[in-house]
């Protein structure tokens, strides 16, 4: 499909040069090691995939998280969302999670939605912390807002971080926003925010070479738990 | 005292069961047991339904009645027992004293729980609804805070370490991978909860000192025995009857500060001297034994104090590997209420089926060898209300 | 403030009320007020609050007066910085210990003497 480039340089919103996350690697409690790394625009169709079953799981609103979540990344990929990044946690290869997020402003940050595929391993928080260290320890900025649309998750960060209301709309136009400001995640830092670096190299090209996402039934099942044999 | 045995036995799986209701779920439960038993149209006398809170989870009451009509088995006579997370195992005794007394031949017990209908924190508030209302829930205390309290003087009373805890959820998870019916499937190691920096994260503190990984799950399940006499049991045919040998209770303090060692499970103690003096049997002939694990602090302070280890002496014993499937005295070969899960009002009839299958040869891979005598502890309020119960195969 | 209950004919010290004596059975109490100064037999720091908490770090403990009651009561430190040891010496207040939709429960409040 040809572009014509001279009408996409209205429609592509500049981008600001942000520095990159670096990788690292947390032990979760199965003594498994998930390689938590950024991944970038021309990533977004092998994880588009992995994604798109959730559509059809209303359960803890993934269905709402995860539709949203595939618009982002889409619209990120084709050039239509401003100053995006995307994390994503995997176990040797297989993608285990993700979460994406923006810069707003230079201060500001946007937390756009958090997404764990494999259940039970705190890796929703594990993500979700990572997304927070990315926008005040390597971004930058002064403060990253965050809202929810799932009631699990969201008392949960709004406890454990102490975060403060805010006034107006999250970009998301859903509850309200609450605000992580620098001290209040150096404050949770050490309780909240797990890795080391750097990642052992034979892990990083494990992760590097594929991003493996599983079969749409096996996401579900993850997600769900699995069917019961009739039996049980 | 008529004796009483158990004929047939079923559960379904412990996990998140957002598509049955709390009576569908004993159902299923009964309808397994009944099945095992090879009951066919023999009438059931009375049902008893082991359950805390199906009012405040699933805005339902009378549960029994209701379970009576699910089935079809009118004009059975029905109750529910609630003792908090003991209903199951107090359901099973007052199925026993019917049998027992000749008021009834063949009694359904039925436990079941479905916590999963409201959210975490409301189920943690449910559960706190046991202590001590002025004295102890007006403080936002919870099971965990409890547990965690008594941990802390119990391990420095005894010396149990943190590690100790740790080996006490490896070992139940591992057996719940053994165990088609447990709610936690996942394998657990000793460097991702405990000793890697990472499991500050991965494994957080819920009541200090206790953390994630050293409190049950949260669950929605049922589990089902059968309990008739010997005579009728033989006409069934189906399953070798396992005899209800002894059955103890005991109560303590309600609130926790008016222990008078807050340390000393007594009830504990009470209640498994009753159960083994009813069974003309001591803490040795156990072959396999059930505990209420609800933290794994309590698996090692309940063997102890049921007779089966010197005070201080249970954790040597599990990292001995003694209390491990395979070992001298396996506990909780089902995963516990660490991997099995804990729907409250389940868990005491839950022990039981495991027992059953146990005692009958029938568990699979987590088969403890020539197992006769079984043993559980089912615990309730935070150690102020505890029934035992020895179950045995006799040859 | 909370009351205590002597029981008339063994002695023994009981909160909360009891229709009979916990150590004898006997069904005769003088009552009177614990001390305010307590020290601390045990105590945890919940992270994970029950419904009607929106905090964490919150640190309980069963207390021992120095006229031997006994009871649950806060200890206001901050879990995160503060040192919470076994034995500690504390103060014990009579103040809000929680929010009832907007009406206060009171309880007994520690601080450390």
């Amino acid at each position: 499909m040809r572009i014509d480039m001279e009408l996409e340089s209205y429609l592509r919103p500049p981008d600001t040069p942000m520095p990159p996350y670096p990788a690292k690697v947390i032990t979760l409690t199965t003594g498994s090691k998930m390689v938590v790394r950024q991944v970038f625009r021309d990533d977004v169709p092998k994880i588009l995939p992995a994604v798109r079953p959730t559509l059809d799981i209303p359960r803890d609103y993934y269905d709402v998280v995860g539709a949203r979540l595939y618009a982002e990344l889409l619209a990120w990929y084709r050039y239509r969302y401003r100053d995006v990044f995307c994390i994503v946690g995997q176990i040797d290869g297989l993608l285990v999670g993700l979460v994406n997020s923006r810069m707003y402003s230079q201060e500001t940050g946007i937390s756009l939605h958090t997404l764990a595929i494999e259940r039970g391993l705190r890796i929703g928080a594990h993500l979700f912390a990572a997304k927070m260290e990315h926008h005040i320890e390597y971004l930058g900025q002064d403060e990253v807002l965050i809202t929810a649309e799932s009631p699990i998750g969201f008392r949960r960060w709004m406890i454990e971080y102490g975060l403060e209301l805010r006034e107006g709309q999250h970009e998301l136009g859903g509850a309200a926003p609450y605000g992580l400001t620098r001290e209040m995640y150096f404050n949770s830092k050490h309780r909240l925010v797990a890795g080391e670096r750097p990642v052992p190299q034979d892990l990083m090209e494990v992760a590097r070479r594929e991003i493996i996402v599983a079969s749409e039934a096996a996401i579900t099942e993850k997600i769900l738990g699995a069917k019961r044999r009739k039996v049980l | 005292m008529k004796p009483v045995v158990i004929a047939g036995a079923g559960m379904i799986r412990f996990e998140r069961r957002d598509e049955d209701s709390l009576v569908d779920m004993l159902a299923m439960a009964a309808l397994k047991a009944m099945d095992d038993a090879g009951l066919g149209d023999h009438p059931v006398d009375a049902v008893v339904v082991g359950n805390m809170a199906s009012g405040l989870f699933n805005h339902q009451v009378s549960i029994a009645s209701a379970l009576v009509d699910k089935l079809s088995l009118y004009p059975a006579a029905a109750e529910r027992i609630e003792n908090g997370p003991a209903s199951g195992g107090s359901a099973i005794k007052h199925g026993y004293q019917a049998i027992a007394s000749g008021m009834a031949d063949v009694v359904l017990v039925v436990g079941g729980e479905k916590m999963r209908e409201v959210i975490g924190p409301r189920a943690t508030d449910v559960v706190a609804y046991m202590s001590q209302p002025e004295a102890e829930y007006i403080y936002g205390v919870s099971l965990p805070a409890m547990a965690g309290m008594f941990a802390r003087l119990y391990m420095k009373k005894y010396g149990v370490t943190p590690e100790h805890l740790a080996q006490v959820a490896i070992k139940n998870h591992a057996h719940g991978l053994l165990n088609p019916y447990a709610h936690i499937q996942m394998k657990i190691t000793l460097e991702g909860i405990l000793t890697h920096p990472d499991s500050v994260v991965g494994n957080p503190v819920v009541a200090d000192p206790l953390r994630l990984y050293d409190c049950c799950p949260v669950s929605d399940g049922a589990a089902a025995v059968l309990l008739t006499t010997p005579e009728i049991a033989q006409t069934l045919g189906k399953k070798p009857p396992i005899t209800i040998a002894g059955i103890g209770q005991a109560t303590d303090t309600h609130a926790l500060h008016e222990r008078e060692d807050p340390t000393d499970l007594k009830a504990v103690t009470i209640a498994a001297e009753k159960a083994f003096a009813m069974a003309q049997c001591t803490p040795g002939d156990v072959d396999v034994a059930e505990l209420h694990d609800a933290f794994t602090i309590l698996e090692i302070a309940e063997s102890e104090h049921a007779g089966f280890f010197a005070k201080g002496e249970g954790a040597q014993a599990l990292v001995a590997g003694e209390t491990t499937l395979g070992g001298k005295l396996p506990i909780n070969p089902s995963g516990g209420l660490k991997a099995r899960g804990h729907p409250v009002g389940a868990t005491g009839v839950a022990q039981a089926v495991e027992l059953v299958w146990q005692l009958r040869g029938e568990a699979d891979e987590r088969q403890v060898a020539n197992a006769q005598t079984g043993f559980m502890v089912n615990f309730g309020g935070f150690g102020n209300n505890v029934i035992a119960l020895v179950l045995r195969r006799d040859s | 403030m909370i009351t205590a209950y002597k029981c008339q004919h063994c002695g023994h010290v009981m909160y909360p009320y009891h229709y009979r004596c916990v150590n004898c059975g006997a069904r005769e109490f003088e009552t009177f007020a614990p001390s305010d100064k307590a020290k601390l037999l045990t105590f945890t720091i919940i992270e994970q609050l029950p419904w009607g908490f929106d905090e964490r770090g919150r640190v309980l403990g069963v207390i021992e007066f120095t006229n031997k009651v006994r009871a649950m009561a806060l200890v206001d430190v901050d879990a995160d910085t503060d040192e919470v040891k076994l034995g500690m010496k504390l103060s014990v207040h009579w103040e809000p210990v929680r929010d009832n939709y907007g009406e206060k429960v009171y309880g007994l409040v520690c601080r450390p003497a």
